[in-house]
């Protein structure tokens, strides 16, 4: 086993038996917080004695246990902590080869991971706070098991998570790699798509379900004086007001920041106050997209989009963060953004009729709708029940105060279902499913009509299987689709207007195929 | 019987009536427990040890236990009945319920593996069920009741068939 230098430029892939080590201070990052923890276990005594002799001036020395004593036990965990993270440190080995990255860690437990490359789902560069002090980042990658487990490295120096990252994108995307050049990769350069002020992150938060929570709270704290008329009350609901205000914070402080970037292995995202996250979602790695919104963000016209990546899963740590493609957004700023994880939109003006999925109602654009006698059992969202399917993939859209829509492109359809209760039995209406990998986009269109629904569950079968035939050409870098309204390389994509010249034809009705 | 949701033009595999048996073992078990529980408190009333309980509740309790765990045992055959596949080209369908009733297609290239398993009772009656997992833990594509050589027929041609489609995400 050798330890090599880290390579001054580009990044050179390893050989069998080269093998690399995190940065010494990593156990220490990771660690702090059962350091700290100790040291409030075992200080908290001997302080709190200390504070009590001071307060009552007297018997200096008597109750608290000798200094000698202190010291021992501040060297015995020095040294224990010390030694578990040399160790720690020093089993914990990685290497890239062409194909692999192998993951070497434990001392007692010993644990041996290793990954192909070219099933990486994403690559996340994380800083928490402490990380950015000692400028380390974390690495971590994804395989497709539904967010089970990822692969990490815990911590580099920034610069050598970027050259890592690189080198495993390049591979994962199927860059072929030159032979003459043993595999050296030079990082792929950013292009800046779209950046959130702070004052839309702080917007989007107040206009969030938190501020509802909030008013419900101001509610019952405003009754609950009037009738107890006592503001002895008030203590009581402290917890939830301070419960209200970290919810707001961490809200905040997650989306604070947020940047998309276009580089050639993905698409990036950038967010975070305190601790920083670099996301990258390598191309064809997207398997669905969701659009929701709100009923208070309607009122400014904001949309959020979320994606199913295999990797992530339904990610429940962090409150779904990592799914999260754009946590607030303009219409403008969400068909920028589907643009980039949908490049071919497959249809004419897309503009306009992703807005009819997300925005509209009724049967324009193309899309179809549940039947007029669907409002006995769905009297609000009969109409926004619809979908339409463009060459490339489905558009299912729903409800009527919380809006949403769900892409699927058709290669990516992992099954379909059809489903029926007693009661739609006799309404004859029918749920359509489309079953994505897990994550927060869950695709349905309720309530279509029995016929409606049938042809459309043999129609997408045929597409999917047509569409995983064919196989979609790695597209990736011809970006600017001229059908989203070209707007991907703008320095100011707010300003995005969605032109009504299609470059291809618009198919109104879109089951001639 | 063909059901509205049905695809057209299609014949449908049904499993094995034998699964009918095999079900009503199983469920009738559970009923058993579910009825005992529910006329717990009329036993006790008429043994005379709980009194204060209300006569017409306790009646009441063991009529409806006794009335749906009924109701679910004589629907059984129905819904074994309803239990269908068809092998396509690209795919296999997959239909089951009653009032409940769903209709799903699973691509052969989606497939990533394919369980068989045979549970004691099931050996007895010389069954299988295949359970078919895509990328997506929505796919809930399950088969019980297959015929032992059926089921072994079915994993072997479903993997064999994945692997002609070249099973990707």
């Amino acid at each position: 086993m050798t330890l090599s230098p880290p390579a001054p430029a580009g990044f050179q892939t390893d050989a069998a038996e080269q093998w690399h080590r995190v940065h010494p201070v990593s156990p220490l990052v990771r660690g702090w917080v059962a350091v700290v923890g100790v040291m409030v276990l075992f200080g908290r005594n001997s302080f709190e004695d200390m504070l009590r002799s001071a307060s009552s001036g007297r018997d200096y020395g008597q109750q608290g246990p000798p200094v000698w004593l202190i010291l021992t036990v501040v060297a015995a965990a020095v040294v224990v902590f010390g030694v578990a993270f040399f160790l720690s440190w020093y089993f914990t080995r990685y290497q890239v080869t062409d194909d692999q990255v192998r993951i070497n860690s434990g001392f007692l437990f010993r644990q041996q991971r290793q990954a192909r490359i070219d099933r990486v789902q994403a690559i996340d560069v994380v800083q928490p706070l402490l990380a950015r002090i000692f400028g380390l980042a974390e690495l971590k990658f994804e395989v497709a098991d539904a967010g089970r487990s990822a692969m990490k490295l815990s911590f580099l120096k920034m610069d050598e998570a970027k050259r890592l990252r690189a080198a495993i994108l390049a591979r994962a995307s199927g860059l072929a790699v030159d032979p003459t050049l043993t595999g050296t990769v030079a990082e792929a350069p950013e292009r800046e798509i779209l950046a959130l002020s702070p004052g839309r992150i702080v917007g989007a938060t107040l206009l969030s379900g938190i501020t509802v929570a909030a008013l419900v709270l101001i509610i019952v704290l405003g009754c609950t004086v009037l009738w107890l008329r006592s503001w002895a009350a008030l203590a009581g609901l402290i917890p939830m007001i301070l419960g209200l205000a970290a919810a707001y914070w961490k809200s905040f402080s997650a989306d604070f920041n947020f940047r998309i970037a276009l580089s050639p292995d993905g698409v990036r995202l950038h967010y975070g106050l305190l601790e920083t996250r670099a996301q990258t979602i390598p191309p064809g790695r997207v398997q669905a997209v969701g659009i929701t919104t709100n009923p208070l963000w309607r009122l400014v016209g904001w949309y959020r989009v979320r994606v199913n990546v295999a990797g992530y899963g339904t990610d429940r740590r962090d409150r779904g963060g990592r799914t999260v493609l754009l946590p607030v957004g303009t219409a403008a700023e969400v068909l920028t953004v589907l643009g980039l994880v949908l490049p071919d939109p497959g249809v004419g003006k897309p503009g306009e009729i992703f807005s009819a999925g997300f925005a509209g109602s009724g049967d324009g654009s193309g899309f179809i709708h549940s039947p007029r006698r669907a409002r006995l059992i769905d009297p609000f969202a009969w109409r926004r029940n619809a979908y339409r399917s463009t060459e490339t993939a489905l558009l299912c859209r729903r409800g009527v105060f919380f809006r949403s829509l769900e892409v699927v492109p058709h290669e990516r359809t992992q099954s379909l279902s059809l489903f029926q209760g007693p009661l739609m039995r006799r309404l004859g209406l029918v749920d359509f499913e489309l079953h994505s990998t897990a994550g927060p986009v869950t695709p349905v269109v309720h309530h279509m009509d029995v016929h409606e629904a049938r042809r459309l569950f043999t129609e997408q079968s045929a597409r999917a299987a047509r569409a995983r035939r064919i196989g979609r050409p790695d597209r990736w870098m011809s970006l600017t689709h001229p059908a989203y309204g070209g707007t991907a390389a703008g320095s100011n994509p707010v300003a995005t207007s969605c032109p009504k010249n299609g470059t291809a034809q618009d198919t109104e009705v879109q089951h001639e195929r | 019987m063909r059901e509205p949701i049905d695809p057209p033009g299609l014949d449908f595999h049904r499993v094995s009536a034998k699964l009918i048996p095999l079900r009503f073992i199983t469920l009738g078990i559970g009923a058993l427990v579910v009825i005992l529980i529910g006329s717990l408190p009329l036993v006790l009333r008429t043994l005379g040890s709980w009194q204060k309980f209300p006569g017409a509740l306790a009646w009441a309790l063991a009529i409806a236990a006794l009335l749906a765990m009924g109701w679910r045992l004589a629907l059984i055959p129905r819904q074994v009945r309803a239990i269908g596949y068809a092998e396509r080209d690209d795919d296999l369908l997959i239909r089951r319920g009653l009032f409940f009733q769903r209709v799903m297609v699973v691509p052969y290239g989606r497939m990533q593996y394919v369980d068989v398993s045979v549970g004691p009772l099931e050996r007895a009656f010389g069954l299988a069920s295949v359970k078919m997992h895509t990328a997506s833990a929505s796919t809930n594509a399950a088969l019980e009741g297959l015929p032992t050589d059926e089921a072994a027929r079915l994993r072997e041609q479903l993997s064999a068939r994945g692997e002609a489609k070249l099973a990707g995400l």
